[in-house]
């Protein structure tokens, strides 16, 4: 797949049935309690907002260095 | 790659002593809230009457504005950029793509304010993110609102 497309697959709008059924079909269990764990976790981790932006841009950093050298 | 030297906590005290009404939305809203996801850009909606005083703060960081405030005005969007792109919605009220017109000032009557580093990051409250989230509405914008849906049900 070429960038444009990758670009186009990511930037596309979504259908209405898509966005319907983010906003309205039950969250699996599974998927409730692995998302609360990744909250409970970054927060502990990270207590402080401002500790909270200053990860994200460093793996962000991190990401992009590793992309760059793919 | 290190990131920039940017200071984003210096961007957001000025921000607070400014006179603009702005609200973080997008994914760093997520992280603010507790959600580690990643993202290259910060977004704004701001008030339309205060696209002057958003600039200004701009302007001390380098952040140069991609359309003159008339422009922007007129098209609803816009950024301020360099090496860190923010992108800025200025439209008093915009759709989602199924049709509900999302109001600025409705949205900013109800904000949630964080507090970072000493300084005041308003947001909209969990309702209105998730309805910000309907306007752009690409896929990723879908993985959003299923996660701020379990952070809202678990309040």
């Amino acid at each position: 797949m070429t960038r444009e497309a990758i670009d186009r697959t990511l930037q596309r709008t979504v259908t209405s049935e898509e966005l319907r059924h983010a906003l309205h079909a039950p969250v699996a269990r599974q998927e409730r309690e692995e998302v609360l764990a990744l909250v409970r976790w970054f927060t502990a981790r990270y207590p402080a907002p401002e500790d909270r932006l200053a990860y994200v841009r460093q793996a962000y950093a991190r990401w992009r260095t590793h992309m760059a050298h793919r | 790659m290190e990131p920039s030297a940017f200071d984003e906590l210096a961007f957001f005290r000025a921000l607070d002593d400014s006179a603009a009404r702005a609200l973080l939305i997008g994914r760093r809203a997520l992280v603010l809230l507790g959600l580690p996801v990643l993202t290259a850009v910060y977004d704004f909606w701001i008030a339309i009457d205060d696209i002057e005083a958003f600039n200004g703060v701009g302007a001390r960081f380098g952040l140069h504005p991609t359309r003159t405030p008339d422009e922007a005005r007129r098209s609803g969007r816009y950024a301020v950029e360099n090496d860190e792109h923010v992108d800025v919605l200025v439209a008093r009220s915009v759709p989602t793509v199924d049709g509900e017109a999302v109001e600025f000032e409705t949205l900013w009557d109800r904000r949630t304010v964080v507090q970072v580093d000493g300084s005041r990051v308003c947001l909209p409250c969990l309702d209105d993110l998730i309805l910000t989230k309907r306007i752009g509405a690409r896929p990723k914008d879908l993985e959003d609102i299923r996660l701020l849906r379990i952070l809202r049900d678990a309040r």
